[in-house]
């Protein structure tokens, strides 16, 4: 069948986005999407390794993996990567010195790197953060620099949150971009670099993976420049003007997690079979 | 052949005056001018001054005009919304909101950007963001990258806009100084094409060079913000590069043919 022909060639690893495909954020925890947490343990229980890529800037990793086992997926912190951890190393290789510009929650997985003039803005998914003085006093110390750096933890357009679309860190990562007339540098999805660290630590290639995400752009998009086949669930921020997008058009567009989950274990015990 | 004039469109700041300071013969120009059949008006890029302050400072410091020859970005934005029947929600300063007092607020259905430090946060950028994600335009009083203010730099409207286009894949239309829409606007209640009317201001690009694309004659004037050379830098050419405000009108009183 044609619709399904992303299932023909081997899936040897996953890629799952977390925020709009595992739960819903809202009030509190948020909500589980109805049968993530079940396609997820089907997963472990078939073996495919998987990997969570998320941009989530709001929580530090250990909040993140508490929010996960509260509405009880099974998920270690090894599995997750996101942008925080990959910046400060980023940066500790660098030797550069950020000005931070993120959520009020994540500054101190920064703390002992905060240390002299900054040499880099790094921005995140502020939310309320996002005022004028504070965008203003990152502006600055862009325009302060000899070579003005901003690194932005991904670079979203909007996401999903208690049941409406929020503005994302994207938005005013391009502010600055263009009052420095600067270009940022992306730090999670969807850069290349990111997916690449999930694959190696599964252990496989481009080709061999599958990435499932509620982004149209950084999610599916993203992997599809890397090689990966991307597909789109109906949950999250997906809105219907994703299924005829003017730039991605996803490998296949699922109704949820679970859907995809199903197709992929059915597609595999197949190609067993034939072997 | 003598170019035929009906109207006269003059830049305020760098044309007329710097600050409070009148540049030396521009009030008698004026008059000068005046006494013609010529129609004028004033026309300049504003975002937080409203057409009452700015006529308030003209007054002050010796110029005879009247608020209504005044025409600022803030009146193209204000024009553009009647044209289209506009409820737009509206990110500027509290000062240019007298030009708007009496528009609908209610179920808006457009956005306008000015310059607004009080409300480029995130909650009035996401309110912003949610209108425009149902379709509605965006209209930027121009698309300045910062502005200098008395404490430093200052993050400009332009940042913003570019901000909500990236999230909304929308296209701002910017209504101020040098869109073709601003000058033509600025011209439609005199009732003349803009084959027969001049720009007279300070700015090469976006006074001059502006005004001529959208099919005005363009005079350049060394004052203000004027540096040497500024009127090579531009594509097309000053129709006349004048010394000053007062040199321009006697070029166009002794060379050009004023008409009713």
């Amino acid at each position: 069948m044609a619709v399904n022909s992303w299932l023909a060639e081997p899936i040897k690893g996953l890629l799952l986005d977390i925020t709009g495909v595992l739960y819903e954020s809202g009030e509190g925890f948020g909500t589980a999407i109805p049968g993530s947490v079940e396609a997820v343990k089907r997963l472990r229980e078939t073996g495919i390794p998987v990997r969570f890529v998320t941009n989530e800037t709001c929580a530090t990793r250990a909040e993140l993996i508490k929010k996960l086992h509260h509405h009880s997926f099974s998920v270690s912190e090894g599995d997750v990567f996101s942008p925080v951890p990959a910046v400060i190393s980023l940066l500790k290789e660098r030797g550069l010195v950020p000005h931070l510009l993120v959520h009020p929650a994540i500054e101190c997985e920064f703390s002992g790197l905060v240390a002299g003039n900054p040499t880099c803005v790094v921005m995140g998914d502020a939310d309320e953060a996002f005022s004028f003085a504070n965008m203003n006093v990152a502006f600055r110390a862009l325009k302060a620099m000899e070579d003005p750096k901003l690194f932005a933890l991904g670079f979203g357009k909007y996401y999903k949150h208690k049941g409406q679309l929020q503005l994302d860190v994207g938005a005013f990562a391009t502010a600055l971009e263009f009052a420095c007339d600067i270009k940022s540098e992306i730090v999670g999805k969807p850069s290349p670099l990111f997916f690449d660290a999930a694959l190696s630590d599964i252990g496989i290639t481009a080709k061999e993976a599958v990435m499932i995400g509620d982004d149209i752009v950084s999610d599916v998009g993203g992997a599809q420049k890397c090689g990966i086949r991307g597909v789109l669930v109906r949950t999250g921020k997906y809105t219907r003007s994703c299924e005829n997008h003017p730039t991605v058009t996803p490998h296949f567009i699922a109704n949820n997690l679970s859907e995809a989950v199903d197709l992929i274990i059915e597609a595999q015990s197949k190609n067993i079979h034939q072997v | 052949m003598a170019k035929k004039i009906r109207a006269i469109l003059v830049d305020l700041s760098g044309t007329l005056h710097v600050d409070d300071t009148v540049i030396p013969g521009s009030i008698e120009a004026l008059k000068k001018l005046r006494e013609t059949s010529a129609k004028i008006k004033f026309v300049t890029n504003t975002t937080k001054e409203s057409k009452r302050i700015l006529h308030e400072r003209l007054a002050r410091i010796g110029f005879s005009i009247n608020k209504e020859e005044i025409f600022t970005s803030l009146t193209a934005a204000r024009h553009l919304i009647d044209k289209r029947s506009l409820r737009p929600y509206m990110l500027i300063a509290d000062a240019a909101k007298e030009e708007f007092s009496d528009i609908n607020s209610e179920k808006q259905n457009a956005v306008l950007v000015g310059l607004a430090p009080e409300y480029f946060d995130y909650e009035h950028m996401t309110k912003a963001f949610r209108i425009l994600l149902e379709g509605a335009p965006l209209i930027a009083i121009h698309r300045a990258r910062y502005y200098k203010r008395s404490d430093g730099l200052a993050l400009g409207p332009g940042a913003f806009v570019a901000a909500l286009e990236y999230s909304t894949g929308c296209k701002s239309e910017a209504v101020g100084k040098p869109e073709a829409s601003f000058f033509h606007s600025a011209l439609e209640d005199l009732g003349c094409s803009a084959t027969e009317a001049v720009m007279i201001g300070d700015d090469a690009r976006d006074d001059v060079c502006g005004a001529m694309n959208a099919g005005l004659h363009g005079i350049l004037v060394k004052t203000g913000k004027y540096r040497p050379g500024d009127e090579s830098t531009v594509n097309p050419k000053p129709s006349y590069v004048a010394e000053n405000f007062a040199q321009a009108v006697d070029h166009i009183l002794s060379t050009w043919l004023i008409s009713e």
